[in-house]
């Protein structure tokens, strides 16, 4: 059985169907690496690390700035 | 919810369910496909040929990270404060390395997703763009630094700049014409085993191998003790081993291969392999500049170039032409690798095809993220007295100071029993990323200390 390919790509045929279907796991399919998985909810503990290092790091780009314009001079 | 789907698929019933199949999906069942006719045969050379076809991505994200700006941060800690210190340091900092990547592996393989991906879709927007943007700038730094490093590199030959860029933007584009992840992944790997030039140029310098093992073992203290100029290595060197976008890009490399929660143990060898490798290659490379130190050559402002001429004379034309190449490929190497993480991550949460498998027409947003970034990369590059090597340095200092977040992601994808069912990290990794992110973060305060109050230090012993 051959099935014409949507695409300019050609065609694919069963036995590239078959293909598909014995080497990739279900969850490898492009088709269903779509679907997303669900938002979980951030623990108050995973939020104050987590904005935590958010402050740390934008304190920390401002140090590395001050470092530049003072090695600039 | 559902995203939209590419026009080049076609529908199909894959276990009772209409799905699509595309030209993709083709490509990377044509790989398994070979893996599991592999697997199936048994014995040591089926598995030596199991080996080679599941390595990949732990061997390109250790060399990639060996990149222009790690082999000029290891050139020149070698140069000024020579090995004492320094090489069972960046020993352990390739160890960090392999025990953050090899989380990578698991989160890949078990999810089939990738890190922005996944980060996007557990902590929402507001993180996710947060983890975007870190990712985004720090990459688009690091391409300018990996620029900067082959244009020096091939300055040694002679090569004007505007040369060396446009060749490399070409070997890009070269790299990329394949359409396939397999054929992509083989020809970047024989370009990054190229990175071992360090070694024999490591070799010339006929080392004291006695010297060089009692470093190793007996770990000295760190020279000119806590000040702004070792801990501006130091961070430079921790940059050079771990940064942000080797956990995007072996992630997503990781997926786009197609290794399966079965391949988990090869991903695992690959991600040993190539830390060896690489810090092989990076001890080789502070040893090479070694020379200077003990030569009281001063290579504070040394380029690549420059460290290649000042070397000539101990190592000879050979040696010399060997570093140069080294620098040029370290940088080339990182270019592709960079390039593609951050047009991973944009295909991820822009959800549009993103794969080495699409052929360009198919995945237009993809390449042209890859390119332009790429591009533009270059093009700064060729702005007159640009401060180099300050430059390189600190790029490396801005991607120690984003790794601790971006761990603090990686860690709770990689516990989150609901997307990894029994691979959740044990508790004894959790243990050691803990100490990981405290040492990274640490590190950073220290430097940040060192800049806003350079003379406190000085009741420690510092120079």
């Amino acid at each position: 059985m051959t099935v014409r390919h949507e695409a300019a790509h050609g065609s694919i045929d069963s036995s590239e169907h078959d293909l598909v279907v014995s080497s990739l796991e279900r969850d490898q399919l492009t088709e269903v690496k779509k679907q997303h998985f669900p938002r979980r909810k951030l623990k108050g503990s995973e939020l104050v690390v987590l904005w935590s290092l958010r402050i740390y790091l934008l304190f920390m780009v401002a140090v590395v700035l001050y470092e530049v314009c003072t090695g600039a001079h | 919810m559902n995203r939209g789907s590419d026009s080049s698929s076609h529908t199909r019933v894959v276990d009772g369910d209409e799905l699509v199949i595309t030209h993709e999906d083709i490509d990377r069942a044509h790989d398994r496909a070979r893996v599991s006719a592999v697997r199936a045969r048994g014995g040591t050379f089926s598995r030596l040929r199991l080996l080679w076809l599941l390595i990949g991505p732990g061997l390109l994200v250790m060399l990639g990270e060996n990149d222009g700006p790690s082999m000029l941060s290891y050139a020149a800690t070698g140069a000024r404060f020579g090995i004492g210190f320094f090489l069972p340091f960046i020993v352990l900092t390739f160890a960090m390395a392999m025990m953050v990547q090899e989380m990578t592996v698991r989160l890949g393989a078990a999810t089939h997703r990738g890190h922005a991906e996944l980060i996007f879709d557990r902590f929402g927007p507001f993180w996710g763009w947060f983890s975007l943007i870190d990712l985004g700038i720090g990459n688009f730094l690091t391409l300018i630094t990996e620029f900067i490093a082959i244009r020096a590199g091939l300055g040694f030959f002679g090569v004007p700049p505007w040369a060396a860029v446009l060749s490399a933007l070409a070997l890009l584009y070269l790299a990329l014409l394949t359409h396939r992840y397999w054929t992509w992944e083989r020809i970047t790997l024989a370009i990054a085993a190229f990175n071992l030039v360090f070694v024999p140029v490591a070799f010339l310098t006929h080392p004291s191998w006695h010297s060089v093992g009692h470093a190793l073992v007996a770990w000295k203290p760190l020279p000119g003790g806590l000040n702004n100029e070792t801990l501006l290595i130091v961070l430079a060197d921790i940059g050079a081993t771990v940064t942000p976008w080797m956990l995007f890009f072996q992630q997503s490399a990781t997926v786009d291969k197609g290794l399966t929660r079965r391949d988990i143990r090869f991903g695992r060898i690959d991600t040993v392999l190539g830390a060896a490798l690489a810090t092989i290659a990076a001890l080789a490379t502070v040893l090479a500049t070694a020379p200077l130190f003990t030569h009281h050559i001063t290579a504070e402002n040394f380029q690549a170039a420059e460290f290649a001429q000042a070397l000539q004379p101990i190592i000879g034309r050979l040696g010399a032409t060997l570093f140069a190449l080294g620098i040029v490929e370290a940088g080339m190497v990182a270019c592709v690798t960079i390039s593609i993480s951050s047009a991973y991550a944009f295909g991820e949460v822009a959800s549009r095809p993103h794969s080495l498998n699409l052929p360009m027409a198919q995945a237009k947003a993809f390449y042209s993220v890859l390119f332009v970034c790429a591009a533009i990369a270059a093009a700064i590059v060729m702005i007159p007295g640009l401060p180099l090597v300050y430059v390189v340095l600190l790029v490396n200092v801005i991607a120690v100071l984003a790794m601790p977040p971006a761990l603090v992601f990686l860690f709770m994808l990689v516990n989150d029993r609901e997307i990894m069912g029994e691979l959740v990290s044990p508790r004894w990794a959790n243990v050691l990323a803990t100490a990981v992110v405290i040492f990274l973060t640490t590190a950073g305060v220290l430097f940040g200390v060192s800049v806003i109050a350079p003379n406190i230090f000085a009741g420690l012993g510092a120079q």
